[in-house]
C-alpha cells in the first residue's frame, strides 16, 4: 500500500516538469515571445483605459450593492456571530458567490502585475547560451551568464576597449581569426552575441530564406568551425546564440550604423543595451542517462527463445553542441534512431509471423552519452549478463548516415581478416551493390590505454563482442566532435539516403538471418508491404530535429525518452530503460536558455540636455504668462525686489 | 538615469500647470480651493465617463476605427461639458471674478486629467531602462490639454455665466466651444482612422490648441469690451 502510494506521487511529481519541458521541446527555439511582447506593448496605452473601466465596474457593484456587502460581512467578519450549526447550514451555499466576487478582483490584480512587467523591454529574445561544463575540473565553455552592456557590430572602431560591450555577430558576418585571436588572447569582451542563420533555428524555412550570401554549405561549415572553437576554449564572459528576426535585425542594424559613426556605444553616448538577468549557473547534480532497449525474439521449434544467437542494433540517442538547447543533432545521430526504430519497425512485421520468424533474436538499444566516449553504450553493456553478450552473434552501430554522397564506411576494429567481420563486410557489400552504392571497410585497432572511444562498437569490442559501426565518417571524430550540434540541422539532411541506409542495413540483416546470402532476393522491395515508409521517417527526423537532446539535460522521463520507449514498445517486446547516474570527467552547468531583454536607452547627456530645455521652457512659459497678464513691470519687479511681492500679497 | 528620465518627464507634464498657477494672478488671488473643488468634479466626471463607455462601448481588439462606436465616444465625451457646467456654474465659491474663476476652473481640470491619465503609465514606464519618445510627447499633450481646458472653460464661462455679449459672436463662441469639446474624438480619430503617428498628432494638438487659445481670447476680451 505504501508503495503504491509513493508510485503515485512519484508519477504526479515529474507530470508537472514534463508538460513544461514538453512545451518548450516542441514548440522549438526561436523568438516566439518577442513579437507577442511588442504588441502587448503597443496594447499597453490603451490597456490602461481599459483598466480602469473594469476596475470602476467591478468596484461599484461590490461596494454599492447592499447584498453583497451584507455577504462580505458575514463571512469575512466571523466574529461577530455565533458560528452555531443552524446557522451554518444555510449558509454554505452562498459561499460561492462570494468568491465569485472576488475572482474579478483577483483577475484585476494579476492583469494589473501583468500590465506592468509587459511595459518592460521593447524587445525580448529568446537566447541560448554556449554550454558551460569541466572536464576533470578543467573549465571550459562560457564560464558567465548574466548579461548588462552596450551592444556593437563587428564594425566597432578599432582600439576600442570593449570590456564593457557586447559584441553581436551574425554567423555568416563571423571573421573567424578576429574570435580566434580574441580568446587566444585573453582580450576581454562584455559578451557575446552570435546570430544564427533562421535555417539553423529550429523554425524551418524556406531555401530563399537565407541570407548569407554564400549558402547553406558555408553557414554548415561555419557553424561547425565556430562550435569547435567555443567549445573547446575557456571564456570568461557570457556567449549567447540567438536566432536572426525581424526584430533583433532592426537592432543590429542600428547598432551598424551607431559603430560607423565611430564611437563606441556607453552610457554617455546611448544605444542599445542589452540585459540577461540569469542566476550564476550552476552544476548539474544526478543527472542520469538512460538506455532504451526493446528485443524481437527469434523462434525456437523447442523451448527458450533466450538460447538463439543474437543479432545487436545499437544507435546512441543523445547530442552534444555549442548550445545545449538548439543541439538537435538531425544527422548525428537522429538518423542512426530513425533507422533503428524504421528496421524494428520492419523486421516486427516479420517477426509477426511465426512463418517469417527468424531463428536468431534481435536486439535494439538506444543508448545515451554518445559524445562522452560511449559511456551510456559501456554501461548497458556491463549491465548485461556475460552469456547473454557471449551469445550476441555481432552488433551493427548506426551512426550519421543522413547525408553521405557515394559511399558509405563501416568501421571495425577487429581486423578485417576476421571471418565474422568478413562475412557482415560480405553481406553489406552485396546489398550495397544491388542499391548502387559503395560500402568500404575500415579498420582502426582499439589503443586500451587511450580513454577516447571514438566509435560506439568500440564499446562492444572491449567486451569481445564481434561489432561494427556504419557511418558516413571516413575517419573517427574527435572528443565532442559530430556529435549533432549547430550545424547539424535538419536541412542538410537527405531523407533518401537515409531511406538506402536503412534498406542497406535491413537487407543485409534479413540475408543473414533468412540465409539468403549471395542471392539477390529483396525482402524489403519498394512497393512490397514490407517497403520502407517515408512518411515514418519523415515524421521522426521532423520530431528529432526540433529536440534537444544533450543526456545530462534529459531528465529521466522526458517526454522525448518516453516517446522513444513508446515507439519500440509498438516493434518490440520486453521494452526496458536503463538508468545510470551521468558519472565520469564531465561536469556541466545549468542555464542554458534565457531571455534577452534588448532596450534602447537614451544618454545621460541626452537627459541632461532634456532637463535643459524643459527649464528654459517652464521659465519662458512662466515669463510669457506674467507678461501677458500682469505687465511687464510686474516680472522686472518679481526680480528687482523680491520681498516686494511678499508685501503684496500680505 | 532612468529616474532621471522620469523627472524629466514629470516636469513636463506636470510643470506648466504649476507655472502657470503662480505666475498668472490667479496664485494672488489664492484661487487653489477653486482648482481643487474642479479637480473633484473632474474625478465625479470622469466615473460618470467611464461608466457610461463601459456600460455602451464594446472594446475592440484591433485599433481600428469604428465610426458608430466613434460617435458613440464623442457623444460620451460631452459629459466632460456638463461637468464643467457644473464646476462653472453650480457650485459655489468665494468671491472670485470670473475672469479668474474660468482660469482656476480650467487648471483644476486639466490637472486632474494629467493626474489621472498620464501620471500612473509615467510611472510605470517612463522609469524604464527603455527610451522612447512617447513619454515626453505625452507630456507635450499634457500642456496642449491644459490650452485647451483653459479655453474650454472660458468659453464655457462666456456661454453661460456672461449675459450681456455682442449678438453676433454667440455663435462663433458655440462653433468654437463645439470644436474644443470634440478635439478628443477629433485626435482619436487622426490617430486611428487616418492611421497618424503619435508625433504627428501631438503636433496637430499643440497647434490647434494654440489656435484655440487665441480664438477664445480674442473672444473673451471682444465680450468684454463693451461691460468695460
Amino acid at each position: 500500500m505504501k508503495k503504491e502510494i509513493k508510485n503515485l506521487t512519484c508519477e504526479r511529481g515529474p507530470y508537472s516538469t514534463k508538460v513544461g519541458r514538453s512545451s518548450e521541446v516542441y514548440a522549438g527555439g526561436g523568438h516566439l515571445s518577442s513579437t507577442a511582447r511588442r504588441a502587448a506593448k503597443a496594447a499597453s496605452r490603451f490597456n490602461f483605459h481599459v483598466l480602469i473601466i473594469h476596475f470602476i465596474l467591478i468596484k461599484i457593484p461590490f461596494h454599492s450593492h447592499p447584498f453583497s456587502s451584507h455577504i462580505f460581512k458575514r463571512h469575512f467578519l466571523p466574529q461577530s456571530e455565533a458560528p452555531d450549526l443552524a446557522s451554518m447550514a444555510p449558509r454554505k451555499p452562498r459561499e460561492p458567490q462570494v468568491f465569485d466576487s472576488f475572482y474579478p478582483v483577483l483577475a484585476l490584480v494579476f492583469i494589473l502585475v501583468a500590465c506592468v512587467e509587459l511595459c518592460d523591454a521593447a524587445t525580448v529574445v529568446d537566447v541560448y547560451r554556449l554550454i558551460q561544463y569541466d572536464i576533470s575540473g578543467v573549465p571550459f565553455g562560457s564560464r558567465a551568464a548574466t548579461l548588462n552592456h552596450h551592444a556593437s557590430s563587428l564594425h566597432f572602431p578599432t582600439g576600442a576597449d570593449l570590456s564593457r560591450t557586447v559584441l553581436i555577430i551574425p554567423l555568416c558576418e563571423l571573421n573567424m581569426t578576429f574570435l580566434q585571436e580574441c580568446i587566444s588572447q585573453k582580450k576581454r569582451l562584455g559578451g557575446l552575441l552570435v546570430l544564427l542563420p533562421r535555417i539553423l533555428g529550429s523554425e524551418s524555412l524556406k531555401n530563399d530564406d537565407i541570407k548569407c550570401p554564400n549558402g547553406e554549405g558555408v553557414i554548415k561549415g561555419l557553424s561547425v568551425e565556430l562550435e569547435r572553437l567555443l567549445v573547446h576554449s575557456t571564456i570568461p564572459y557570457p556567449v549567447y546564440f540567438a536566432s536572426e528576426g525581424e526584430d533583433i535585425d532592426a537592432v543590429l542594424a542600428d547598432v551598424k550604423n551607431n559603430d560607423a559613426t565611430g564611437q563606441l556605444a556607453t552610457a554617455t553616448t546611448g544605444g542599445y543595451k542589452l540585459v540577461v538577468s540569469a542566476a550564476e549557473p550552476r552544476k548539474l547534480v544526478s543527472s542520469t542517462i538512460t538506455n532504451i532497449q526493446g528485443w524481437l525474439p527469434g523462434l525456437k521449434s523447442d523451448g527458450d527463445a533466450s538460447q538463439l544467437p543474437t543479432i545487436a542494433i545499437v544507435a546512441s540517442y543523445d547530442t552534444f553542441g555549442a548550445a545545449p538547447d538548439l543541439s538537435v543533432g538531425s544527422d548525428s545521430n537522429g538518423s542512426g534512431i530513425v533507422a533503428l526504430l524504421e528496421i524494428a519497425r520492419l523486421f516486427s512485421l516479420l517477426y509477426s509471423n511465426p512463418k517469417t520468424r527468424g531463428r536468431y533474436n534481435l536486439l535494439f538499444g538506444l543508448t545515451s552519452g554518445g559524445p562522452y566516449n560511449y559511456n551510456g553504450t559501456h554501461k548497458w553493456l556491463q549491465s548485461f549478463d556475460h552469456r547473454l553478450r557471449e551469445r550476441i552473434d555481432y552488433a551493427i552501430c548506426l551512426n550519421s548516415i543522413g547525408s553521405w554522397d557515394d559511399k558509405l564506411w563501416l568501421h571495425v576494429s577487429k581486423p578485417p581478416e576476421n571471418a565474422y567481420i568478413k562475412q557482415i563486410f560480405e553481406d553489406f557489400s552485396n546489398v550495397a551493390e544491388d542499391l548502387g552504392f559503395k560500402v568500404d571497410l575500415k579498420h582502426k585497432k582499439i589503443n586500451i590505454s587511450n580513454p577516447r572511444v571514438a566509435w560506439e562498437h568500440e564499446q562492444f569490442s572491449r567486451l569481445r563482442v564481434t561489432a561494427a559501426t556504419l557511418s558516413e565518417l571516413s575517419a573517427a571524430p574527435e572528443l565532442l566532435e559530430r556529435t549533432g550540434g549547430l550545424g547539424d540541422n535538419r536541412l542538410f539532411l537527405d531523407e533518401s539516403k537515409i531511406a538506402k541506409s536503412i534498406k542497406l542495413v535491413a537487407e543485409s540483416l534479413a540475408r543473414h538471418i533468412y540465409r539468403y546470402e549471395g542471392k539477390n532476393i529483396q525482402v524489403f522491395a519498394d512497393d512490397s508491404s514490407l517497403a520502407i515508409n517515408p512518411t515514418f521517417i519523415r515524421s521522426w527526423l521532423d520530431l528529432l530535429s526540433r529536440t534537444p537532446r544533450v543526456a545530462p539535460f534529459l531528465s529521466k522521463d522526458d517526454p522525448f525518452i518516453t516517446a522513444l520507449k513508446k515507439e519500440l514498445e509498438v516493434h518490440t517486446h520486453d521494452v526496458s530503460l536503463q538508468h545510470e547516474v551521468f558519472e565520469g570527467i564531465f561536469t556541466f552547468y545549468g542555464s542554458t536558455a534565457a531571455k534577452l531583454h534588448v532596450y534602447q536607452v537614451a544618454s545621460v547627456t541626452f537627459d541632461l540636455l532634456l532637463l535643459l530645455v524643459l527649464g528654459s521652457y517652464l521659465v519662458l512659459l512662466f515669463c510669457f504668462l506674467v507678461i501677458t497678464t500682469r505687465g511687464l513691470d510686474d516680472l522686472i519687479s518679481l526680480f528687482r525686489r523680491p520681498p516686494s511681492r511678499k508685501v503684496k500679497t500680505a | 538615469m532612468t529616474v532621471f528620465h522620469f523627472f524629466n518627464c514629470a516636469i513636463l507634464t506636470f510643470g506648466p500647470h504649476a507655472v502657470y498657477y503662480s505666475a498668472t494672478p490667479l496664485s494672488e488671488y489664492d484661487t487653489l480651493g477653486t482648482s481643487v473643488k474642479a479637480a473633484l468634479v473632474y474625478l465625479g466626471t470622469a466615473l460618470v465617463k467611464l461608466v457610461c463607455l463601459a456600460t455602451f462601448l464594446n472594446v475592440s481588439e484591433n485599433d481600428s476605427f469604428d465610426p458608430y462606436q466613434e460617435l458613440l465616444k464623442a457623444l460620451i465625451g460631452f459629459i466632460d461639458v456638463a461637468g464643467i457646467y457644473f464646476a462653472l456654474t453650480q457650485l459655489t465659491y468665494r468671491n472670485i471674478s470670473q475672469n479668474h474663476k474660468f482660469q482656476a476652473v480650467g487648471l483644476g481640470w486639466a490637472f486632474a486629467d494629467s493626474v489621472l491619465h498620464r501620471l500612473a503609465p509615467l510611472w510605470v514606464g517612463a522609469r524604464g531602462l527603455e527610451f522612447t519618445w512617447d513619454y515626453i510627447l505625452q507630456g507635450l499633450e499634457a500642456n496642449a490639454n491644459l490650452v485647451l481646458s483653459i479655453s474650454l472653460a472660458a468659453l464655457g464661462s462666456l456661454m453661460w455665466l456672461r449675459k450681456n455679449k455682442p449678438k453676433t459672436l454667440i455663435p462663433i463662441i458655440y462653433v468654437c466651444a463645439l470644436i474644443v469639446a470634440t478635439m478628443p474624438s477629433i485626435t482619436s480619430y487622426l490617430r486611428r482612422g487616418m492611421g497618424w503617428h503619435f508625433p504627428k498628432v501631438v503636433g496637430f494638438e499643440l497647434f490647434t490648441s494654440l489656435v484655440m487659445a487665441f480664438i477664445s481670447w480674442q473672444l473673451f476680451s471682444a465680450c468684454q469690451r463693451p461691460s468695460v
